[in-house]
């Protein structure tokens, strides 16, 4: 095991002993992403399209992309 | 902008969710922190079973959350797309109805488990996902996901 392993193993095991409550508190964030946020309600008929449209519309930085 | 997806609110979605015997889990990166995946996200990502039925009791719950979708939206949901991304509700939420790399709802259902109340997919199936999608942003996580997965096997 790399020291980069056991690193994240130490954060496993820390949350581990938190509850599922303070887990999802120190989890779920909220900062604006632009086009995506900007409209209520979006839909797509296939996952391919939606694809499409993330690396045709958004910021190459939102890494909704395959390539940067 | 809502604010972040709380505890209290997966446990209202599992609650309403129940009340109209929607088909769901939750997958993507909301899922794996559900399992103990101690990273950071922005919206809940649900995998829902893509039927006429299960798309009208998604709506049912969706209404009774407080997501004000409107009749054309409901349809759309009711009929099945393969993505559905809701921004004007209580949370930010994206309906999943055909993720990458899981070929059927039931399979994934099959290997599933629950946190709390909280119907996850399987961390195999979390993964499979991500590297099906390929994305910038899953390439990154996949990494510390997958020690996550050999951490979480053994401790679970």
């Amino acid at each position: 095991m790399n020291s980069q392993q056991k690193e994240w193993n130490l954060d496993f095991q820390a949350a581990a002993k938190r509850s599922l409550k303070e887990r999802m508190r120190y989890s779920f964030i909220k900062t604006y992403k632009p086009v995506l946020d900007d409209v209520p309600y979006r839909s797509f008929d296939t996952m391919a399209e939606y694809r499409k449209w993330c690396e045709q519309n958004l910021p190459n930085w939102l890494g909704y992309g395959r390539s940067l | 902008m809502a604010a972040p997806f709380s505890y209290e609110q997966a446990q209202r979605i599992a609650e309403v969710f129940s009340k109209y015997s929607v088909r769901y889990l939750f997958i993507g990166k909301s899922g794996a922190i559900i399992l103990g995946f101690p990273d950071t996200t922005q919206d809940a990502d649900l995998f829902v079973k893509k039927s006429t039925e299960n798309g009208q009791a998604i709506v049912s719950a969706l209404l009774d959350l407080g997501f004000p979708i409107t009749n054309a939206q409901q349809k759309e949901i009711e009929r099945g797309k393969d993505f559905v991304q809701l921004r004007s509700g209580p949370f930010d939420l994206d309906l999943i109805f055909a993720p990458d790399g899981i070929e059927t709802f039931e399979g994934a259902e099959s290997r599933s488990l629950k946190v709390q109340g909280l119907p996850v997919c399987h961390i195999d199936d979390i993964i499979q996902s991500k590297e099906a999608t390929n994305r910038v942003k899953d390439r990154e996580s996949l990494p510390r996901l997958k020690a996550f997965r050999e951490w979480w096997l053994i401790n679970h």
